[in-house]
């Protein structure tokens, strides 16, 4: 008889599945329990990380191409996956400043990196959001049957292609629109305003900030962002030498020991005379490149990929472009919704720290526990390459919802032109 | 409405008697199928209500039950264990055949009733299996590969075998057609097909596929079938025409639907059990006059087609409805029903149809 009781669960389980659907195809399964249960339809990540991530103009990748950094890491993601790249059937990059979009090279960079020709790429450009973007993409394909296995990936080199070419002009006709007009006005203007707006002291922005340093230090020290970052060999010119070198990147080059709210305290506004915004408690220019490999769990199964999380659910939401800081505080509470989670039942927050101000205004609008928040640093201690951050916080999410032993977790982010985006992950 | 308390078991399938109108057949559980004893009701309707003529135990849950078409006294029942026994009524106590064959869950049996000397059983190991009730071993074994739900012969021809799965497809078998590697299947059908798209009304999005749990065939219209199951909605079928999606969508009920039946009396007449507590009396609009103005309304529901609509519903049930079945005699519309509620109820659809 001791068969009876996983018996017994086993029909539980079935008449559980009776009460699930619905004719409108949302099920009506929702909350934390049913978004641990596993399924062979579920769409999973057998393999998450990233390149370093280092400061622009002066790291480590300074002088490497976007594509180069995504050759790297696709190298490492067929390595440490062990996947046959020859199933790999679509791979989308998110990047934000390539001009053409990258199309050319990021296909050309996933060939030379052991993509068989029939793997087929794409670049999108979601701003700040086109890594995670690129992710749910692929997840959707899955989901849908298009595709049994893709990666969504983002890359960036801001060294090499940020700059004034990366905006173009606006219209006379969109300049004449007062909204759409507002698309153009730089980041770090309108969060000044809307940290004015919203009563987000420079103080606080600073603590906050340097709390980032702090545990991004932290966790460096303690080896935690080792499993997720993928070393790259790369050539680098000495700017004292000029002379060129191969080094080898394999610790993110902007974390800062010794960085306290009195210390950037001393830093000069940079977008205001009177203003609350400053170089260290806004994101870090950086290059880096990241990827996640996905596929059903019965495909995961069948190959052998070791499952190391789920995806769940994405939201996207408009804002006014001079309040796109506020996107996520928008953004979290659709997907929360979606998955009928309430926001104490989700572990660990990775929201994107674009700015200080608006990261703080999420958290605080939002009312979620700041222990929960990027527990080992975010974009203002390591950096935010544009197009790599929603691909890279996967890794990190991940890696550190498993060390924890906790399971659900959000990763999300303002994006440029007022929109936020956030998806919901289980670790297992 | 008649009313009978099933103490201490949860009723999983009711079931009229070919021979008799006042005998009625009930599957049931302890504890909701989940583990533990399952008990064969055999109740009689009398002036003075519903008594237990005689009951069967089993060693594990019963979830169906289908009466011999051959024999006044016989019944068989689908046990939890893999087992499918046969009972006479006329015997204490103990089966007088029973056969293990399967490896899950029986959750289906039915008496072919044309061809009197055949039944099938339909189990959670993803097969069907075809028995003669004087051989020790099945005849055949038809796989599905999916946890099967429901496995009927047609009521029209006697080597037609139907069944529907959790991988909501509908399949038809045909034991006539040669034995290769298709296993006699000759029709699977997605059940989740959207309605073909229609002027007036906007496209049909893709649906997911869900369990099918449930299905019958039309007792007048020799090609018609009707499924229902996980996604609420019961749609029927043409087999005719197996690629054109569901030639009605009848949505209303509010939880997975259970159990299925078309009326024995009028052709366009279903009668439906669901997790949502209801029976359900529906007419699927193939009747003439019945709903067929509202096909060319504009902005429908996409998903309403056929013109079928929901006459009337019993909510007496307080727990899930699992089994619902019409009586075969007297005048149309007398029915019985079966719950986890402990109840059997015997009631008349025509009093609750609008």
């Amino acid at each position: 008889m001791t068969q009876a009781p996983q018996k017994a669960q086993e029909r539980l389980a079935q008449i559980g599945n009776h009460l699930g659907g619905s004719p409108d195809g949302s099920s009506s399964k929702k909350g934390r329990s049913s978004l641990l249960e596993k399924h062979a339809d579920d769409v999973v990540v057998t393999c998450a990380l990233r390149t370093p991530i280092t400061k622009g103009g002066k790291g480590g990748f300074k002088d490497t191409q976007s594509a180069d950094l995504l050759h790297g890491a696709f190298k490492a993601l067929i390595e440490r996956s062990g996947i046959d790249p020859a199933l790999v059937e679509d791979i989308a990059v998110g990047t934000v400043l390539a001009p053409g979009g990258g199309a050319t090279e990021f296909r050309a960079a996933a060939l030379a990196a052991g993509f068989p020709v029939t793997a087929a790429v794409k670049s999108l450009n979601r701003q700040c959001s086109s890594g995670l973007q690129a992710c749910v993409d692929i997840a959707n394909a899955i989901k849908s049957g298009m595709i049994e296995i893709g990666i969504g990936a983002g890359s960036e080199s801001m060294s090499t292609q940020y700059g004034p070419n990366a905006v173009s002009e606006l219209s006379e006709l969109l300049e004449s629109h007062q909204e759409a007009k507002n698309c153009k006005v730089p980041m770090g203007v309108l969060s000044e305003q809307m940290a004015k707006d919203k009563k987000i002291t420079r103080a606080d922005q600073d603590a906050f900030a340097a709390k980032s340093f702090q545990k991004a230090a932290e966790a460096q020290k303690q080896g935690l962002f080792d499993e997720e970052i993928a070393p790259l060999t790369v050539k680098w010119t000495d700017p004292k030498t000029e002379e060129e070198k191969t080094i080898t990147v394999s610790k993110d080059d902007g974390v800062r020991e010794g960085i306290t709210a009195e210390s950037l305290g001393k830093i000069r506004a940079a977008f205001a005379k009177d203003g609350s915004i400053h170089a260290g408690n806004a994101s870090q220019i950086s290059d880096g490149a990241a990827a996640v490999l996905l596929m059903k769990r019965s495909t995961a199964e069948r190959l052998g990929q070791k499952i190391i999380g789920k995806f769940v659910q994405a939201s996207i939401v408009g804002v006014s472009p001079l309040l796109m800081g506020v996107g996520p505080a928008a953004a979290i509470p659709v997907v929360l919704e979606k998955t009928g989670l309430n926001k104490d039942e989700v572990d660990i927050y990775e929201i994107n720290e674009a700015f200080a101000s608006q990261c703080l205004f999420c958290i605080n609008e939002l009312g979620l526990d700041q222990k929960k928040i990027n527990p080992k640093g975010g974009a203002i201690a390591f950096g935010h390459p544009l197009g790599v951050t929603g691909a890279r916080q996967v890794s990190t999410l991940l890696t550190e919802l498993r060390r924890t032993k906790q399971q659900i977790g959000v990763t999300s982010m303002c994006i440029g032109t007022g929109m936020g985006m956030a998806a919901v992950w289980v670790a297992e | 409405m008649l009313e009978f308390r099933t103490q201490g078991y949860n009723g999983y399938s009711v079931k009229y008697s070919p021979f008799f109108d006042s005998r009625i057949a009930v599957a049931s559980s302890a504890n909701f199928g989940l583990v533990g004893n399952g008990r064969l009701y055999i109740l009689g309707l009398t002036p003075n209500g519903i008594v237990a003529e005689k009951w069967f135990d089993t060693q594990d849950s019963l979830f169906d039950s289908t009466w011999s078409e051959a024999h006044e006294s016989q019944i068989l029942t689908a046990g939890g264990d893999g087992s499918v026994k046969l009972f006479d009524i006329n015997v204490a106590q103990f089966p007088i055949q029973s056969w293990t064959e399967h490896a899950r869950e029986v959750f289906s049996v039915h008496w072919n009733l044309v061809s009197k000397d055949t039944f099938l059983s339909s189990s959670w190991d993803g097969t069907i299996k075809i028995w003669n009730p004087n051989h020790n071993a099945s005849i055949t074994t038809l796989p599905t590969h999916s946890c099967t739900y429901s496995a009927q012969f047609s009521p029209h021809a006697p080597s037609v075998v139907s069944s529907v799965s959790s991988d909501s497809h509908l399949r038809v078998f045909d034991l006539r057609a040669p034995a290769s590697a298709s296993n006699h299947l000759t029709m699977s059908v997605p059940i989740h097909t959207p309605p073909k798209p229609r002027m007036g009304a906007a496209a049909p999005v893709g649906v997911p596929p869900s369990e099918a749990l449930t299905h019958d065939w039309n007792k007048y219209r020799d090609s018609i079938v009707a499924t229902a199951g996980v996604d609420r909605l019961i749609r029927t079928f043409d087999i005719r025409m197996p690629g054109a999606g569901p030639i009605a969508v009848l949505p209303g009920h509010e939880y997975a639907v259970r159990r299925l039946t078309w009326s024995p009396h009028l052709s366009d007449i279903l009668l439906s059990a669901s997790y949502d507590m209801t029976c359900r009396v529906w007419t699927d609009g193939s009747a003439m006059g019945a709903g067929t103005m509202k096909q060319e309304n504009m902005l429908e529901d996409p998903m309403v087609h056929g013109g079928g609509r929901e006459m009337g519903r019993m909510g007496r049930h307080t727990e899930f409805v699992t089994g619902v079945d019409w009586c075969l005699f007297g005048a149309e519309g007398w029915c019985a029903s079966t719950g986890w509620d402990e109840r059997v109820m015997v009631w008349d659809a025509r009093a609750i149809m609008q």
